[in-house]
């Protein structure tokens, strides 16, 4: 009852005409974002950071999130129009979907996977919403030692994902070790900044993130070619045969979404990769996927926006990013001023609520717009990326000057970016390396406190069942795929 | 050997990083009573980060498979004119370095037609003077 009480007040702080503009602007963003090549979510929403100076972090948050589940609709066109996903997590769609436009079923195609995101979208913030509360309550709990395995697990977690353990997990300590210049938050002294007063203040986040996502993001890719879309969508309602087909898919590819989705740092990708697998294994005939079988669009489809939901579970209840773009929308929080976490639910309920509330509304403006829309979100396919990647530029190096007025900055934004193409490049991570030095901090402090406490033993770790269960879990998180990888052929 | 070079020398990159941060809290203290100082944890990240890069060199000489170097020299222009427009900031200001940047990039890089590289440059320099300077009162240079 409290949780619809909650819903209820969230909804009313979702609907004042400032928050549902940032709700239509974030989805309609996020869902043109994840139709061009070369951005994403996440460089999406660190571009937009510099915009939202003096906005309310409600507005704010609901607009990233916005983006976020937006840019899953998004990238869905992509895979059908044009045989290439526009985000990770929409390349399972790709094997189906694509044949399915050539097969003149272009537009059902969309439409189910519209249809399937919103119900998906919807079943996952309904469990973001019956599901975070309670696991915040238990967080909250956490003293020091917890606090400092969280941040650890956090870390290896999304180190873990990555292509390379090795290369995240160094990704994520180069993040600490960046963290560390500037003032040291418990005795005063300056550390590591070479000399030069405007790193007193530290790397801000801002300027790393716009970096690695937005100027390396762009270096990468700014030899892409142009794209040859079929722009012939056709119906794009299914029929009876092919809902019948395609319902159960949903509902499977919901709750394997969501559930996927709130382990730290699993994300949509995973979701939507298991959520064929098991349409696949589940089918009277499997030699129909691959060929254009609906099951095969509506499935991934569903898990990775019932995964967006769910990656917000842990980001909110516990402050560890469920996905790269989470990890951004965190650390976002923390410029805001917020302390993400279990605490949120608390001291920021409001907020939460709201956003909660605003999925609602923005899957089902999605929805809205995706079915009679989908014909001229693909003439978007069009536009060559060479129109696209300046202006890019352009607002990267815009934003990170008017951040802190600071020319300095913007030679230290095309150095990162140089080092995020070099990421990019050779499969490093960059998400982990924006956690690591946004985290870096907390997990200092929380460190020092727990010695401080322990009187310098660090058997407090283990001692306490939580942090001890958070610690085992990083320790699983890295070794598991570290082990897998040595038991398969390189 | 089948390494790339290319990731190798990034690899080289993150260790270096290392190491100047192990050399630097080495020189600050370490531990007082049962705190750590504040060169603490900056050794520790320098050591594992020395670890974790030496680590990936020898996944990546021992393991990798040989890759195709994608031609550099575009990404390379595009960032010389990010870094020429960077420092046209102090000479020219705002508006004209950011419409420098997108012209030569329109026009030059991408051989677009000129005059709407200058329209769709002037438009976006626009734009952004609007929103930063105008609506959000940013003092850009």
């Amino acid at each position: 009852m409290e949780v619809l009480t909650q819903l209820g007040q969230g909804f009313i702080a979702a609907a004042t005409p400032a928050n549902l503009l940032m709700c239509l602007l974030g989805v309609v963003l996020g869902q043109v974002i994840g139709v061009l090549p070369g951005i994403g979510p996440s460089a999406a929403i660190a571009l937009l950071l510099p915009l939202t100076y003096g906005a309310s972090p409600t507005g704010a948050i609901i607009m990233f999130a916005g983006i976020y589940y937006g840019a899953q609709y998004g990238g869905t066109l992509t895979s059908v129009l044009i045989n290439v996903p526009g985000e990770s997590s929409s390349v399972m769609t790709t094997l189906d979907g694509y044949q399915m436009a050539l097969q003149g079923r272009g537009g059902v195609a969309l439409g189910i996977a519209a249809i399937g995101s919103f119900i998906a979208g919807t079943i996952g913030t309904l469990g973001l919403m019956l599901l975070a509360p309670p696991l915040a309550g238990v967080a909250l709990a956490f003293g020091p030692p917890e606090y400092c395995a969280l941040v650890l697990l956090g870390l290896t977690a999304l180190a873990a994902v990555g292509g390379s353990v090795l290369k995240g997990l160094a990704t994520g300590v180069a993040g600490l070790l960046l963290g560390t210049i500037g003032i040291d938050p418990q005795v005063g002294v300056p550390r590591f900044d070479f000399g030069q007063p405007w790193l007193l203040d530290g790397v801000d986040f801002i300027v790393l993130a716009v970096a690695l996502f937005g100027v390396g993001e762009v270096l990468a890719s700014c030899r892409m070619g142009t794209a040859d879309p079929i722009l012939n969508v056709g119906r794009v309602l299914p029929s009876r045969e092919e809902w019948r087909q395609a319902r159960m898919a949903i509902l499977r590819g919901s709750g394997i979404g969501f559930l996927i989705g709130v382990l730290p740092a699993a994300g949509a990708t995973i979701a939507s990769f298991v959520a064929y697998i098991a349409e696949k294994k589940v089918a009277a005939d499997p030699s129909r996927f691959g060929k254009g079988a609906i099951e095969g669009v509506a499935g991934p489809e569903s898990a990775n926006n019932a995964a967006s939901a769910g990656a917000m579970v842990p980001m909110f209840a516990l402050g560890v990013p469920g996905s790269n773009t989470t990890a951004v929308m965190l650390a976002a929080l923390i410029m805001f001023g917020l302390r993400p976490g279990p605490d949120m639910f608390t001291t920021n309920a409001n907020l939460v609520w709201a956003v909660i509330a605003s999925m609602f509304i923005g899957n089902a403006i999605l929805l809205v717009m995706n079915l009679p829309l989908a014909g001229m979100f693909a003439r978007l396919l069009q536009i060559r990326y060479c129109w696209i990647y300046p202006p890019i530029l352009a607002i990267c190096l815009t934003g990170v000057i008017a951040h802190a007025n600071n020319i300095e900055d913007a030679w230290l934004m095309l150095a990162f970016g140089a080092l995020g193409w070099g990421m990019k490049r050779y499969d490093w991570s960059a998400a982990p390396m924006i956690l690591g030095l946004v985290l870096g901090p907390i997990f200092e402090n929380s460190l020092r406190q727990s010695l401080t406490l322990s009187h310098g033993s660090g058997a407090i770790f283990v001692t306490r069942p939580i942090a001890a269960v958070l610690l085992a879990l990083a320790l699983i998180a890295v070794s598991v795929p570290l082990l897998y990888k040595g038991k398969t052929p390189s | 050997m089948k390494a790339s070079k290319g990731e190798l020398a990034l690899a080289l990159v993150f260790a270096l990083l290392g190491i100047l941060w192990i050399v630097a809290a080495l020189r600050m203290p370490l531990w007082e009573g049962f705190v750590p100082q504040s060169g603490f944890m900056p050794l520790c990240y320098g050591v594992l980060l020395a670890a974790l890069a030496a680590a990936v060199v020898l996944d990546l000489v021992l393991r990798s498979a040989p890759r195709a170097e994608e031609p550099v020299g575009k990404p390379l222009l595009v960032g010389a004119i990010l870094a020429a427009s960077i420092a046209g900031l102090y000479v020219v200001g705002f508006a004209p370095s950011v419409f420098l940047l997108l012209l030569a990039l329109f026009a030059a890089v991408e051989r677009l037609p000129l005059v709407r590289s200058i329209v769709v440059a002037a438009a976006t320099t626009g734009v952004l003077f609007l929103v930063f300077k105008t609506w959000l009162g940013v003092p850009l240079p």
